[in-house]
């Protein structure tokens, strides 16, 4: 059975939809820190690495799943603890554009000591290689990580979408990344906004670093960099303040990835990052708040 | 023992920007219950007193005291919490929220523990806000958008109001409403430092009033004075 | 006067890399090589403070100039005759120009120009963050096309075969060229504007003086500079599209910003201190003789001392990246002629 009309398979369009769903996450965890901080955080995907790492430990170590992926949760949060602590905070009255230099370099520190302690060739984060095999959904064959995928992701989002307009951390997130210093000065507290969304966006960022490891079984120095780059694309295609533009900026490029990945030779897919690139800046010249993007309202952010 | 000191005080209070001193030995004092006005020209330095009782603006000199506590050097958050609310410049309301949501957000500022929200007061003093409370915020008119950054203030429960210019660009018979609601926020018991570009109007609403130019306090009036256009011409050019 | 009263700025810079050049001509020719790259380090650090130290605007886009002088200079320098074994897809036109060593140089100056140009014409636009994305999004843009486009260069293969005519003097004479040209620059009245547009927009705008068109400018400078720099580049070692891509990008950024982006001198002090400490710790994963005790370092301690020192400095300055004092001898304080 195809999808005749888009000319692709199942596999290959639930090899998308896996995508879709990894990267909607680390979009939605990169626009949320973007949101209070203003500030576009490169060494995301060094955060990512450091989960895959601590995947690999977990299966040298024979842990059971569980606590490996518990692992994983605590390793990705603590980094990002840390290095909230020690780069943004310091950093947090400075100009995007020094914070947007200061994570890069951050995330080639990260880089470099992953390089440094697990050599080139990294290691292997094998335990949950069997998401891989396939689960037979009404005589179509689908792999069982490309469901799990589109279900964590579409319950995380929607549990976060709960969190945002349901809370009054949620609500006072979504007034500190509108207008900061008017929330500040109706006593929003800047600390826990900014630990809330750094919180989230770890989460956001160990998930993906769980699931990436199905398909990407040896975690290098460089696990989850292109995957990292290819969402910040999509986080500007989409609008980086928002979370559900955010979103469907993500889920796009990955959507996308998934599907051209599998579905064209490479000699069609590998002008790809190209494209996508082109259209970034397009956007940014276009419309700077990004394409999905509603029409600001009668209060302008300043 | 003396009385209670009086909810806010200014003492010889300095703001600087950079070069540029804003406000220069300022001293006033605001009491539960009253009005105090804050007029004079533009770029005198009321607005800059407003954020340096905030805590938002560079504090280089003197003293503010809420209840005999000094505030100088504490986060703008935190004098929120403290109970001081600010109407700001602009109102700054969030035009992506709906109403309702921004007057949760005043409740960011509350000390007790908020259970079962309610608005009835806000929506008592505003009616319009109640009819309008699922609506974008951006929505709204300036005048009702005023209404609100009035209500969201409101709604942190403060002992002390700031206003900043919340006539501004309102039309007459709105700002009628603005300045009856204030008349019942004084009642209430609440401490009220309302500045204003409207000279007449605010001398002859407010209990006491101040005339601010070039950062000093140039003079004092009272709401008898509103009539004497002479004294205050003579301050604000002076 | 006021050439005299500059000249320190334009002769400290130039007097540290010709004392570089002629200290790497007593060492042996295992150290040389460090010392040719860090001399075409320094042509690319200036390359970009003349863009970034003039106006305050981020770029993260430089290195793909580098790339396509780089390309531009080593397929024109390829032997005629080795050049389709090397480059099979290479395109007709391609097979059949040969050029000389300093043709090459030229022509890879003129593309790097000409492409900052045409990149700049719609880029200039932006400045802060959305500057700072859209020029990555150009280096991407541009590493992708030389990685897999076979017509123009060897793709993912490394430049093998290209003359390797970068010695002391010509690398020498390279930095020595970006120096000179930037001093130009920012003493003209092109660059006096442009840094008034960085101090004061507003006020910069309002007496007339186009932002747009001095940051075009200034932007096509610097990639002239930075395609020069790459055909020195690759004139000196066989370089892959993947060198010229992220690590290239943070390494020089990383010396720019810990020299300190406003000035000329802090641009080569940056490039040549801090590329010293990169090889030293590059020669170390070797193993280095340092005063008698064997140093032996793991891969990737050179990048992590690099990122280390740019985090530091950026905490602790920040505003080192869009503000800086030139080296200059005292003098009254003027306005700015803008």
């Amino acid at each position: 059975m195809t999808l005749a009309f888009l000319n692709l398979s199942w596999p290959v369009f639930a090899n998308g939809l896996e995508f879709g769903g990894i990267y909607a996450l680390m979009a939605v965890g990169i626009g949320l820190v973007f949101g209070v901080l203003r500030l576009v955080n490169f060494a995301y995907g060094q955060l990512i690495m450091a989960g895959g790492f601590a995947l690999a430990y977990g299966s040298q170590w024979n842990f059971p799943n569980w606590a490996s992926i518990l692992f994983c949760f605590g390793v990705v949060l603590g980094l990002s603890l840390v290095m909230d602590r020690l780069v943004f905070r310091p950093l947090r009255t400075h100009s995007p554009a020094v914070m947007l230099v200061a994570t890069f370099a951050v995330a080639f520190v990260l880089q470099n000591i992953a390089q440094l302690s697990f050599g080139t060739f990294g290691k292997s984060a094998g335990a949950l290689a069997f998401l891989n095999s396939p689960w037979d959904l009404g005589g179509v064959e689908v792999k069982k990580i490309a469901v799990i995928a589109v279900v964590t992701a579409a319950v995380c989002l929607v549990a976060l979408q709960l969190l945002l307009t349901r809370t009054s951390l949620g609500l006072h997130m979504r007034a500190a990344s509108m207008d900061f210093r008017t929330a500040q000065l109706l006593g929003v507290r800047a600390n826990r906004v900014i630990a809330g969304a750094v919180i989230i966006s770890a989460v956001f960022a160990a998930i993906a670093a769980v699931m990436l490891s199905v398909e990407q079984l040896q975690v290098t120095s460089t696990f989850g960099l292109s995957d990292t780059i290819f969402v910040l694309a999509g986080v500007v295609l989409g609008g980086l303040n928002r979370p559900i533009p955010a979103t469907l900026g993500g889920f796009s490029i990955g959507f996308a990835t998934g599907i051209l990945g599998g579905a064209l030779p490479s000699s069609q897919s590998q002008y790809l990052p190209s494209i996508l690139f082109a259209a970034v800046i397009v956007v940014l010249l276009v419309r700077p708040n990004g394409l999905f993007t509603r029409g600001g309202g009668a209060v302008q952010r300043v | 023992m003396s009385a209670a000191p009086p909810a806010l005080v200014l003492e010889e209070l300095s703001v600087r920007y950079g070069a540029v001193d804003a406000v220069r030995g300022l001293s006033l004092e605001v009491d539960r219950g009253e009005i105090v006005g804050l007029i004079g020209p533009n770029g005198a330095g009321k607005s800059s007193t407003l954020h340096a009782i905030m805590g938002a603006a560079p504090v280089v000199g003197g003293d503010v005291r809420q209840d005999g506590r000094s505030l100088v050097g504490v986060r703008s958050e935190q004098v929120a919490r403290n109970g001081i609310a600010l109407v700001p410049e602009g109102r700054r309301i969030f035009g992506e929220l709906t109403v309702e949501e921004n007057l949760r957000l005043g409740l960011a500022a509350r000390r007790t523990r908020v259970s079962g929200v309610a608005f009835d007061h806000a929506y008592e003093l505003f009616p319009i806000l109640h009819e309008f409370r699922r609506r974008q915020a951006g929505a709204l008119s300036g005048g009702q958008q005023q209404q609100l950054a009035i209500a969201r203030a409101l709604a942190a429960e403060p002992d002390v109001l700031l206003l900043d210019e919340p006539s501004l660009g309102l039309a007459p018979k709105i700002v009628d409403v603005v300045f009856e609601a204030l008349g019942r926020i004084r009642e209430s018991g609440l401490a009220v430092l309302l500045v204003e570009q409207r000279a007449q109007r605010t001398v002859a609403f407010a209990d006491r009033s101040y005339v601010l130019a070039n950062g000093e306090l140039r003079l004092t009036l009272a709401p008898q004075d509103a009539g004497d256009t002479d004294r205050l011409v003579a301050a604000y050019l002076s | 006067m006021s050439a005299l009263r500059r000249a320190p700025e334009l002769l400290v810079p130039a007097l540290l890399v010709l004392g570089t050049a002629l200290f790497a001509l007593q060492v042996s020719s295992y150290l040389q090589a460090y010392f040719l790259d860090t001399l075409v380090k320094v042509a690319i650090v200036v390359a970009l403070y003349v863009f970034i130290g003039n106006s305050g605007v981020l770029s993260f886009g430089h290195v793909s100039f580098v790339a396509l002088g780089a390309w531009t200079a080593g397929v024109l320098t390829v032997p005629a005759d080795q050049k389709s074994a090397i480059m099979p897809g290479l395109a007709h036109f391609l097979l059949h120009t040969n050029v000389g060593n300093l043709a090459s140089l030229a022509l890879a100056a003129a593309v790097g120009a000409v492409a900052a140009f045409v990149v700049g014409l719609p880029l200039m636009r932006l400045s802060g963050l959305a500057a700072g994305i859209a020029t990555f999004a150009v280096l991407e843009i541009t590493n992708n096309v030389l990685t897999y486009d076979q017509s123009i260069g060897p793709g993912e293969n490394a430049f093998s075969s290209v003359p390797q005519t970068t010695g002391i003097w010509q690398a020498a004479v390279g930095a020595l060229i970006c120096i000179a040209v930037a001093f130009l620059y920012r003493t003209s009245r092109y660059g006096r504007m442009l840094r008034a547009t960085r101090e004061d927009p507003a006020a910069a705008a309002a007496v007339g003086i186009s932002i747009y068109r001095q940051r075009l400018l200034a932007f096509a400078i610097s990639g002239g500079l930075a395609g020069l720099a790459g055909g020195i580049y690759v004139h000196l070692l066989p370089l892959t599209a993947a060198g010229l891509h992220l690590d290239l990008t943070f390494i020089t950024l990383a010396m720019l910003v810990v020299g300190g982006s406003g000035s000329l001198l802090g641009a080569v002090v940056g490039a040549l201190a801090l590329n010293g400490l990169y090889s030293f710790f590059s020669a170390a994963t070797n193993g280095v003789d340092l005063l008698g005790w064997n140093l032996t370092v793991p891969q990737g301690t050179a990048e992590l001392v690099l990122g280390t020192l740019m985090a530091l400095v950026l905490i602790a300055r920040p505003g080192g990246l869009s503000g800086g004092r030139e080296l200059s001898l005292p003098r009254r304080r003027v306005r700015l002629e803008a």
